[in-house]
């Protein structure tokens, strides 16, 4: 009997998962515990292990398809039910190869045999298959309505919406959409998953992760010394030649123009797409959300559609969402602002840089940070704590875990350095560059993005002074980093031109006090301004 | 870098203008990408220059001397006298008409041509390398590659090609007299191509074959009418021979052979063409410089034509089997306008091949047994030429069309064809498949007669039980 493999629960309590990549694909052989997919949950993607050995027989679902917990979403025949079949199969395989190996160096029967994988074969002419592709449909699972069950153009189109629509059904304890008559008609349109007859996939899959690394170095950004904040726009996007060709011409910085077309995991922009967000901004409008039904007037008949983008509101975004919502909404903010003017860690960071740079470690500002706030939630340990609200009790941790923002292009991410006090800063460098590597190309696991007890976010890495961060829950505090730069500072009754460094702390003021919250900034800008007192740390 | 080196930059490097790499480029410049070709040898590659052009027009002006000098039954006394060197020249007019052809769609596209062997330097970088030294050497910084460097004819030990004794598939296209006798190792379709040729023009031809059949990728129905016609000719088959060395003699070489047995044996001519195979050609392009994977000699690709760097493809011969230029000429469709964004793929339901024997064979899809070992439950039309009027008018009683469908959708799954003009035949039956056709669809079709398509016609009604004239 094949083995209906369904979505476990990956994470804690985690009610769907997106599948991000297939490593595998129909046919393939897997062994136990091998990797199947890359499921993106909280704010991880997580490894899906076989948890047979066997020969995948079915993908239920396609790259990009969120998924429910306990729905199936592979088949797999597994190895011992399929002995006698498989070992037929392999041994005729066997055979296959040692004649064409023979035959290789007799004729040419290359010539003779056709590729077209028998498995894969699909009854739709070419323009609907182009158009399945163009839909992200897949064709292999949509059901013909045409002549002995040919797939038409409709049929494609109808299992498209039908995708479209299944996502806001499934939340219909949530959403409160009048138009069940017209999502259950469509419904009846969709058409079913026969797991009747064996059907595979034409289409091989790569998995994401693999493009990722397969993409070139060239395209990858040099990453500022400690880029840690959510960018303003992205920081890589796919487009063809001819398109970043349009922008150029139009002046567009072709990462800003809004798309919900990716590529390999990149956004993806089309010259449609440069057009759109051109007509948006000549509008005086940018292109944002909106709903363009809504927009269009039903009496007068005028269609006053704005032009609009839409991106799914899931996966690590939506995480993101909904973290921020139970935080912002739960604790009151506090935040405080001061600087730091840090001449003296300019000089130290540049010395000791070369001498970590001998080490192969480049030596970035933000260990220095780490420390110095480590430094400070030892002085003043009420920031290093979590308020439980159940058990009404305050917890203060005696170990430093410093979480650190991290712009991706999935979002923002937050990987937890562990045990800051009892790293050195070469160390640190070496840790927090790994973490950072690791969370942009979406490598890094669950469990190293989790218990953190304070965070640092350095907004500064893209620009500007003061922010009011968002504390990243159940933690009581974070502080923000503005940009590093010198700016105008009094010394003596003179203005001098000095590097500083803004800081933002915000704070739980339901666990903390401002008075405390600027007791701990003075702390951690003495050692930030006197960096040679880390020594004592 | 080299003294002396200069850097361009374009969208697209095509690496070799053959069949896949001229698509590439043309399609690539439709698409208003910056292209850059890069041809070693002669625009049009194998296919144009050494391959399948060439091949037909000397098969094609064979057939008019042989069955003019072969038609008494028709009434036809003649004996037409062939001036070799007069033939190849013919050939050779034409097959300049057409590489220059493919330069002009090339220029028209709006490529840049450069002439030189392109090797990789990095994922990004491609040296074009010019004969002669002290040329130096210009450095291609590309966005996007497509590799395309086709096959050269396999060698088997012992027989290096001369040009001289031992015959490549290209050499015996420009032979300048016909030999008296000629030795084939190989019965595939190149060797049963050109020994079909020379047997026609008189030559003496052995075919030396490894395996107990010629043109063993064929079902024994459809190569036993080939083979036929070809001993009829007056070409010898020697089956379960494996070609071991060979020596020269006063009037040409002697080849020993191992048979099934194990035991030796010796065959003379005055010549001996060598067609085993064909084989990816990868040692031109540095192919570790860019960190390009292979799968066994050729490039290993996925459906988007993509090698393991998603921006650098690799089309026809040399990323693998069936090494057909109209798989190429696909290939390199895909591979471009994957670059420029659209959702293309290379999802054929099948690529359909042609042999250019006496009769052609074309053949398209599932055998009946592929069919049934892919789960579903065929029907099977078939048709004798000997049926078809058209065909008694071409003076040829042999051959069939065969046409598989599934019995329980109708949907056409493969054909196969063994007569005169099977390799336009086969198109139709291409094309019902690629469409998703069912056996009424092309049933109900009016096929104009008298013709040997309405032979397809007549075995696809004959799979639904309603042919008429069989």
């Amino acid at each position: 009997m094949a083995f209906e493999y369904e979505l476990p629960d990956v994470g804690e309590g985690v009610a769907e998962g997106e599948i991000v990549a297939w490593h595998v694909t129909v046919g393939d052989h897997v062994d136990e515990d091998e990797v199947l997919a890359d499921v993106e949950t909280d704010k991880a993607i997580v490894d899906l292990p076989s948890p047979v050995a066997g020969t995948i027989t079915e993908l239920h679902a396609e790259e990009g398809e969120v998924v429910d917990v306990g729905s199936v979403v592979v088949t797999i025949e597994p190895d011992e039910e399929d002995e006698t079949a498989g070992d037929d199969r392999s041994a005729e395989a066997a055979d296959n190869e040692t004649a064409a190996e023979q035959e290789t160096a007799a004729d040419e029967s290359e010539d003779a045999e056709e590729t077209a994988v028998p498995s894969g074969r699909v009854f739709a002419p070419p323009n609907v298959r182009r158009l399945a592709r163009e839909l992200g449909v897949d064709i292999t699972a949509v059901d013909g309505s045409g002549p002995s069950g040919r797939i038409t153009e409709d049929d494609v189109r109808a299992a498209a919406e039908s995708e479209e629509e299944s996502e806001p059904e499934r939340k219909s304890a949530v959403s409160k959409r009048s138009d069940s008559e017209e999502g259950t008609e469509r419904k009846s349109a969709v058409s079913k998953r026969s797991d009747s007859k064996e059907r595979k996939s034409a289409v091989s899959k790569r998995s994401d992760s693999e493009t990722k690394s397969a993409v070139s170095k060239r395209s990858q950004e040099t990453e500022s010394d400690t880029q840690t904040a959510e960018p303003a726009a992205r920081e890589r996007t796919a487009a063809v030649p001819a398109t970043r060709k349009l922008a150029r011409e139009k002046g567009v910085d072709i990462d800003e123009v809004p798309t919900e077309k990716s590529r390999d995991g990149d956004p993806f922009v089309e010259p449609e797409d440069i057009e759109t967000y051109l007509q948006a901004q000549e509008a005086g409008e940018t292109a944002v959300e909106a709903d363009a039904d809504t927009a269009t007037d039903a009496t007068t008949g005028e269609t006053a559609r704005q032009p609009v983008s839409r991106e799914p509101y899931r996966g690590i975004r939506r995480t993101i969402g909904e973290q921020m919502q139970r935080s912002a909404s739960t604790i009151p903010h506090a935040t405080h602002h001061d600087t730091a003017v840090v001449p003296e860690l300019v000089e130290t960071r540049a010395e000791l840089k070369e001498r970590a740079a001998e080490r192969g470690v480049d030596l970035t500002y933000l260990p220095f940070l780490l420390k110095a706030v480590v430094a400070g939630l030892k002085a003043h340990p009420v920031m290093n704590t979590e308020l439980a609200e159940d058990d009404e009790e305050i917890i203060y941790k005696e170990y430093y875990n410093i979480g650190i923002a991290v712009a991706t292009d999935a979002g923002l991410m937050v990987p937890v350095v562990e045990d800051v006090d009892n790293k050195g800063l070469v160390e640190l460098a070496r840790e927090i560059a790994d973490l950072v590597d690791r969370a942009r190309s979406r490598e890094i696991d669950r469990e190293e993005m989790q218990g953190g007890t304070f965070t640092v976010t350095n907004f500064g890495a893209i620009g500007g002074e003061y922010a009011t961060p968002i504390i990243n829950k159940p933690e009581t505090g974070i502080l923000g980093i503005g940009e590093l730069t010198e700016r105008p500072v009094v010394e003596d009754g003179e203005v001098v031109a000095r590097h500083t460094l803004p800081v933002s702390l915000s704070i739980d003021h339901r666990v903390i006090d401002g008075a405390e919250a600027a007791q701990f900034t003075n702390t951690v800008i003495e050692y930030l301004e006197n960096p040679s007192i880390l020594l004592l740390e | 870098m080299v003294v002396g080196d200069v850097t361009t930059g374009t969208d697209v490097l095509v690496i070799g203008g053959g069949p896949g790499g001229y698509v590439a480029t043309i399609r690539a410049g439709q698409l208003d990408l910056d292209v850059t070709l890069v041809e070693m040898d002669a625009y049009g590659g194998t296919c144009l220059n050494h391959g399948c052009i060439p091949s037909k027009a000397l098969i094609s002006a064979t057939d008019i001397a042989h069955d003019a000098g072969d038609a008494e039954e028709m009434g036809i006394y003649a004996d037409p006298a062939v001036d070799m060197q007069g033939m190849i020249g013919w050939k050779d007019k034409l097959v300049t008409r057409l590489t220059k052809g493919v330069e002009s769609l090339c220029n028209g596209a709006g490529a840049t041509l450069i002439e030189g062997r392109a090797e990789f330097a990095g994922e990004n970088t491609a040296r074009i390398v010019q004969d002669g030294e002290g040329q130096g050497s210009e450095s291609i910084e590309f966005e996007h590659a497509i590799i395309a460097t086709g096959s050269a004819p396999i060698e088997i030990p012992n027989f290096e090609f001369d040009g001289e004794r031992i015959l490549s598939s290209r050499d015996a296209l420009a032979l300048d007299h016909v030999p008296e006798s000629m030795l084939v190792v190989g019965g595939g379709y190149i060797g049963m191509e050109l020994a079909t040729v020379y047997q026609k023009l008189g030559c003496d031809i052995t075919i030396l074959e490894q395996l107990p059949d010629a043109l063993p990728a064929y079902e024994e129905d459809v190569t036993e009418v080939v083979r036929e016609r070809a001993e009829s000719l007056g070409i010898t088959f020697e089956f379960g021979q494996t070609a071991k060395n060979w020596e020269e003699t006063e009037d040409g070489l002697v080849v020993r052979t191992e048979n099934d047995d194990g035991d030796f044996e010796e065959f003379e001519g005055e010549m001996c063409l060598v067609a085993v195979g064909r084989r990816a050609v990868t040692e031109t392009l540095n192919l570790d410089a860019a960190g390009i994977e292979r799968n066994g000699g050729a490039i290993k690709t996925d459906d988007r034509a993509r090698t393991n760097h998603d921006h650098i493809f690799a089309v026809g011969d040399v990323a693998g089997e069936p090494m057909l230029a109209h798989k190429a000429f696909k290939e390199g469709e895909v591979a471009a306008e994957v670059i420029a964004g659209e959702p293309a793929a290379l999802d054929y339901q099948a690529i359909p091949a042609a042999v250019f024997t006496d009769p052609e064979i074309g053949s398209v899809g599932m055998t009946p047994e592929e069919a049934e070992e892919a789960g579903f439950d065929p029907v099977v039309g078939q048709m004798p030429l000997r049926a078809s009027g058209r065909a008694l008018t071409l003076n040829e009683r042999e051959g069939f069309v065969r046409v598989v469908a599934d019995s329980e959708t109708g949907f056409v799954l493969g054909g196969q064809i063994v007569g005169p003009e099977a390799s336009e035949l086969v198109a139709e039956l291409a094309l019902a498949i690629e469409l998703g056709a069912t056996l009424e669809d092309v049933g109900a079709t009016i096929h104009v007669h008298p013709t040997l398509g309405e032979a397809v016609h007549e075995a696809v009604k004959g799979a639904r039980g309603q042919s008429i004239h069989y």
